[in-house]
């Protein structure tokens, strides 16, 4: 009797602990390359991507500003402006949605293939409650009396762990906190049951603390719903605890795909490399340094000849300023990786010691 | 929320009465009141005109003292005596109703148009049509609100009175006004080439043919739209309206509003004797019935999307409306046209001297000589809100919002109707205050030009004549209005944006 | 009119500047300088300037001012025999063409019925409306910076007081406020005083603008740490938040100009503003008005030149707002 009084300590949700992913391929993108023509030029953000999300898999995409990763996923929702130049295949299920007409693409989006977005505060209407726009993601697809979307939109409200969701559906976005709020976001997203969830970057705006709940529910929502999950992110902790696969993107394409030890452990792209020695990391010493790769991502419109990275690689050679590498296989199973010099890393014990800082040499 | 809007209510009150303090010193300083008495020929006629005028206007008290004397006899709800002695009160019932049907028909014009058109504007961004819209915008701004009337009292009513006297529309006029009807309609509704070569072709052909028609058969000297016209614009109404609310995805609502335009025909070809010549109460009466029917027609009929279907019913019941009574309109104007010797645009004052006639007539005879005044008006107003609507709307397109409604896989045109008008809207309400202390303003100058006898004329005369008691209620009325227009913009802003309601 | 996308910088820089220490180079440029180069793209703000400079140029040029004489043979008062009914003498078609040539004439613009030339007089009207619509910006900028600048700074019951009076002089529509100014003013007979009392008229809204953006930036960091450092609080204003709300009050003073010009003329018309024997375009078309069927050209060319004056104002103040605006971008579709 005690022991139901005092509040049972809360196992968070793993990767281990959910259904692992299955064989069927859900998406499969096949070279996809994005365009946006500007004035002061063509504007290349994402330049050949191929990847393949099965069913109940976690997809990670890692990638600073501008590398393409956000453009890819709103290539795969069809929500670029008019003006972008699209080519490649991506295939939902067998068919490719770039050859879609509108509406067929409209009644996948939102339906099969969902959406999670930043920044909780912006992304929803100020002036409609949370209830309505919800029911509105139900009903657009589903010919529906309202109130059984709005029944609908409560049940997701208690499976994201919104409290009281039968009064909340009245609430208005500016009523919400933060984390709340972005909690209404997933429960939008899976409210039709999707095949796909695409979170985009879905906990940068929010607190730390915050960040590892949403997380954590984002992967029990999964389940409950059968969906796989593409997590952009430009953060490596993130995706630590919470992909099966990751994809590196570096200047509009795949520098690095593979299971997400293998990254983390055996990086075999010095990009990956460094981001790993960029972080500072709770065991290391106090009088470590932080290795940061030096330099500024590329401009899109102007790339320079060869691999995109090698103005700020350590390991670059002339070859390397010539001819970029393609995303090939290395020495482990299913690890691809773009980059001439990978078995220099494969033979490395710490990867991250190119990156070394020169203050660091002198020890 | 109330509290809000009775403590906004008390300030500006309080902020009126300040105000009024300031025109008054104005008015009371701003020349010699004696002016015109000085060149008289007999001196003592003038001596004592002069000595009843110091009286009238206590010109032997002390500016603040009269002021004060002024406001406790607005308390008692005396409005006081002109220059000439008379009583300013009766004089301001009979100018107000002339000066605020012309200002609110102004502003109402001008909020619809401008708003339509910005959001027109701001979705086809770049396009032709945004251009032309803007540059349009730009000179209207910049166009002396005097000048525009004085060449619209010359080009639009004496050249089209004129012209009505043998109403034939010559073939190249008809050409072009086709042309531009066709462009207007491909802007608007867009889409895809071959989408806007029809819309093209359709549009022009259909102008073409019906000016032509119009043209053959002198319709302008004895118009009237009959049945089938009204039932073609009802149906045409109903349509429309269905287009922007729910688009044509699912039936009921489309069902709803043609069986409400139906509705509203069936009434029209019975309605001679309810409409021959109606009361003033019988207009608005009639409006009530048509949303009490419109919303009990999308009820029953409107199954799953009821809502929607309740709208456009209503919607399409209250244009049917419209139309039927333009028809009336129209119809009586046969019978006007002799009382005016075939001129209706009229250029001198509020209305025909001495007017007598039947409900539609009278309208028709306020309708010509406000159509003018109304314009040269409209025009700045117009301007100001379709650019101020235009940049609200593309900033709300831009936002997340947005975004995250299509990615939900809803239509263009719920995006746009649903998520972004409303929130495009908001700014736009505080606009309207100020605007409409503007249009006010511009009422002074419409007035001088047009010949009326209205709130405007008694100011400037006053003004000129260095008369504060009617420069007062002018100006009383004037900044009391802009009060009670500030109030309905608040409760407007607080309707659509949920965020301020405490 | 919109404007095209920015240059960004890095494209800049990888296009044209060698390779620096990390292989990137950057290209400085201060903000004055993005936002002239914004504005020299806006191609309806250049016309405006040009098509103001020329109405300056001729107005003034033309038949002189003060002691200065111009190039145009007559004046504004002097009258003489009325030619051919008063017709304009210019001609735009030329001879080639079937019209009677390119030509000034004796009086391009016309004469009125007692035989002024009306060139001349337009030009009058020009000069006092310029010259009014110059004071008036000049008024509005100081006062309303100034009042909006303390208000929003200094908060508290200084606030409270100027932004009461500026609440009441908004609730008194424009032109009735500046109608029973004028009517003060115009027993001085003196356009200086007219000008003065036009701003004095028409800066409130600048001064809420400048409110409004005073009350946001002195939350700022920047100017925390200026106040923790001991900065005095009109170094602050003047150092650190008025150089941020230029663009405010250039766009803003601008457009409140070009109302400024259609307000004079409006009051002249109603003759309230610019006194006889003086002339004003407001006060021309006043004059003038019946006279649209048998002599248009009376009413056509001062209400012209407000036009021209008015847009082109307009199109500059519309051409600044977009130029200090950043966030203008245009996809070539």
């Amino acid at each position: 009797m005690m022991a139901s009084l005092t509040p049972q300590p809360h196992i968070a949700t793993g990767l281990t602990d959910v259904a692992q992913p299955s064989r069927e391929e859900i998406l499969r993108v096949n070279d996809l390359t994005v365009s946006f023509p500007t004035d002061d030029g063509l504007v290349r953000a994402v330049r050949g991507m191929s990847y393949v999300l099965h069913e109940r898999e976690v997809l990670g995409i890692v990638g600073e500003s501008g590398s393409g990763k956000s453009v890819s996923s709103m290539a795969i929702m069809g929500l670029l402006p008019k003006s972008a130049r699209i080519t490649g295949e991506i295939f939902y299920r067998g068919d490719d949605i770039l050859t879609m007409r509108a509406q067929q693409r409209r009644s996948l989006r939102g339906r099969k293939i969902a959406m999670v977005f930043q920044d909780p505060m912006t992304a929803l209407n100020p002036v409609y409650t949370v209830g309505d726009q919800l029911a509105e993601a139900v009903l657009a697809h589903e010919l529906i009396p309202r109130k059984h979307a709005l029944a609908r939109a409560e049940e997701m409200f208690a499976l994201v762990g919104i409290p009281q969701p039968r009064q909340r559906l009245n609430s208005y976005p500016h009523e919400f906190s933060g984390g709340m709020r972005q909690r209404a976001m997933i429960a939008m997203a899976v409210i039709n049951n999707p095949d796909v969830i695409i979170a985009d970057e879905p906990t940068t705006a929010l607190d730390v603390t915050v960040q590892a709940q949403i997380l954590e529910k984002l992967l029990e929502v999964k389940d409950a719903v059968n969906a796989a999950i593409i997590l952009i992110t430009h953060d490596l902790g993130v995706i630590a605890g919470t992909a099966h696969r990751v994809l590196v993107m570096y200047a509009g394409k795949p520098v690095e795909v593979t299971d997400t030890d293998g990254l983390f452990e055996r990086p075999r792209m010095p990009y990956t490399a460094g981001l790993l020695g960029s972080i500072p990391a709770l065991e290391s010493d106090v009088d470590d340094r932080l290795r940061p790769i030096k330099g500024a991502p590329p401009s899109l419109i102007h790339l320079p000849s060869g691999c995109p990275f090698s103005p700020r690689c350590p390991l670059a050679t002339d070859v390397c300023r010539t001819d970029e590498p393609d995303l090939l296989g290395t020495d482990a199973y299913d690890h691809l990786a773009a980059c001439h010099h990978w078995p220099k890393l494969a033979r490395a014990d710490d990867p991250t010691m190119y990156f070394r800082a020169e203050s660091e040499i002198v020890r | 929320m109330a509290i809000f809007i009775i403590r906004r209510l008390v300030i500006s009150v309080l902020t009126l009465l300040a105000a009024t303090f300031i025109v008054y010193v104005g008015t009371a300083v701003s020349g010699d009141p004696m002016q015109d008495l000085y060149g008289l020929q007999d001196a003592g006629d003038a001596e004592r005109q002069m000595d009843e005028r110091r009286r009238v206007l206590q010109l032997d008290t002390p500016i603040p003292l009269r002021y004060l004397s002024w406001l406790a006899g607005l308390l008692r709800g005396d409005l006081g005596q002109n220059i000439r002695g008379q009583d300013v009160s009766a004089l301001l019932a009979n100018a107000v109703a002339a000066t605020l049907q012309m200002v609110i028909a102004a502003t109402v014009l001008a909020i619809v148009f401008g708003i339509v058109t910005g959001i027109a504007s701001a979705l086809r961004q770049y396009s032709g049509f945004d251009y032309a819209l803007t540059f349009a915008a730009f000179l209207f701004f910049s166009l002396p609100v005097f000048w525009v009337a004085v060449m619209l009292k010359q080009y639009v009513a004496i050249e089209f009175n004129n012209w009505l006297r043998d109403p034939v529309i010559p073939g190249p006029v008809i050409l072009v006004a086709s042309a531009i009807n066709a462009v207007v309609w491909m802007a608007i509704l867009g889409g895809d080439r071959q989408r806007r070569l029809t819309t093209l072709g359709v549009a022009f052909a259909a102008a073409a043919v019906s000016l032509e028609f119009l043209s053959a058969t002198q319709w302008f000297a004895d118009p009237g739209l009959g049945p089938v016209a009204v039932l073609v614009l009802a149906v045409g109404a109903a349509f429309g309206v269905t287009f922007l609310i729910s688009g044509f995805r699912y039936r009921p609502p489309l069902v709803s509003a043609l069986v409400a335009a139906a509705v509203g025909c069936g009434f029209y070809l019975v309605s001679e004797p309810v409409l021959a010549d109606p009361s003033v109460w019988m207009i608005p009466l009639l409006a009530m019935a048509t949303v009490a029917t419109g919303l009990a027609i999308g009820y029953l009929l409107g199954g799953l999307q009821r809502r929607q279907a309740m709208v456009t019913a209503t919607a399409t019941g209250l244009l049917t409306g419209g139309v039927i009574m333009i028809d009336y309109l129209l119809q009586a104007y046969a019978g006007y046209a002799q009382r005016v010797r075939g001129r209706p645009i009229s250029t001198v004052g509020s209305q025909t001297p001495n007017f007598q006639g039947d409900f539609w007539q009278a309208g028709l005879d306020s309708g010509g000589h406000l159509l003018l005044p109304t314009l040269a008006l409209m025009l700045v107003s117009f301007a100001v809100y379709t650019r101020y609507t235009r940049a609200s709307m593309l900033e709300v397109m831009n936002q997340d919002y947005i975004r995250t409604a299509r990615a939900k896989g809803l239509t263009e045109r719920t995006v746009v109707t649903k998520h972004g008008f409303r929130n495009a809207l908001i700014p736009v309400t505080t606009l309207m205050a100020f605007d409409f202390g503007a249009v006010i303003g511009g009422a002074v100058i419409t007035e001088t030009i047009f010949g009326w006898q209205g709130m405007g004329f008694m100011f400037i005369t006053g003004l000129n004549q260095v008369d504060p008691a009617p420069v007062m209620a002018f100006f009383l009325v004037a900044g009391g209005s802009v009060v009670v227009f500030n109030m309905l913009a608040d409760i407007a802003y607080a309707y659509l944006d949920p965020r301020i309601r405490v | 009119m919109s404007t095209e996308l920015e240059r960004t910088e890095s494209a800049r820089a990888s296009a044209t500047a060698p390779a620096g220490v990390d292989g990137i180079a950057v290209v400085a440029r201060t903000q004055g300088q993005m936002v002239r180069r914004r504005f020299f793209r806006h191609r309806a703000a250049i016309a405006g300037m040009l098509t103001l400079a020329f109405v300056i140029l001729l107005a003034y040029t033309s038949i002189g001012f003060g002691p200065v004489t111009g190039w145009w043979d007559k004046t504004y008062v002097s009258t003489g025999p009325v030619i051919d009914g008063g017709r304009p003498t210019l001609g735009l078609v030329p001879n080639f063409l079937g019209g009677d040539g390119i030509r000034l004439g004796e009086h391009p613009f016309g004469q009125d019925n007692v035989g002024k030339d009306y060139f001349a007089l337009v030009m009058r009207g020009t000069q006092r409306s310029l010259v009014i619509a110059f004071l008036i910006g000049i008024v509005v900028t100081v006062v309303g910076t100034l009042v909006g600048a303390i208000a929003g700074f200094f908060r508290g019951r200084v606030e409270g007081v100027l932004m009461r009076l500026t609440d009441t002089m908004i609730a008194i529509p424009t032109l009735i406020f500046a109608a029973v100014l004028a009517a003060v003013a115009r027993g001085t007979g003196n356009i200086i005083v007219l000008g003065i009392v036009l701003g004095l008229v028409t800066w409130t809204n600048l001064a809420r603008l400048v409110r409004g953006e005073f009350l946001s930036l002195r939350e700022k960091e920047f100017v925390e740490s200026a106040r923790a450092v001991g900065t005095s609080p009109w170094r602050i204003i003047h150092k650190h938040i008025l150089p941020n709300t230029v663009s405010v009050i250039t766009v803003t003073a601008t457009l409140t100009v070009a109302a400024g010009i259609l307000l004079e003329t409006a009051l002249s018309f109603l003759g309230l503003g610019v006194q006889p024997p003086d002339v004003s375009l407001g006060s021309l078309v006043s004059q003038y008005q019946t006279a649209f069927q048998s002599r248009p050209w009376l009413f056509w060319w001062p209400g012209l030149f407000i036009v021209a004056i008015a847009l082109s104002v307009n199109f500059i103040g519309d051409g600044l707002r977009d130029a200090f605006d950043p966030r203008q971008t245009r996809v070539r579709a």
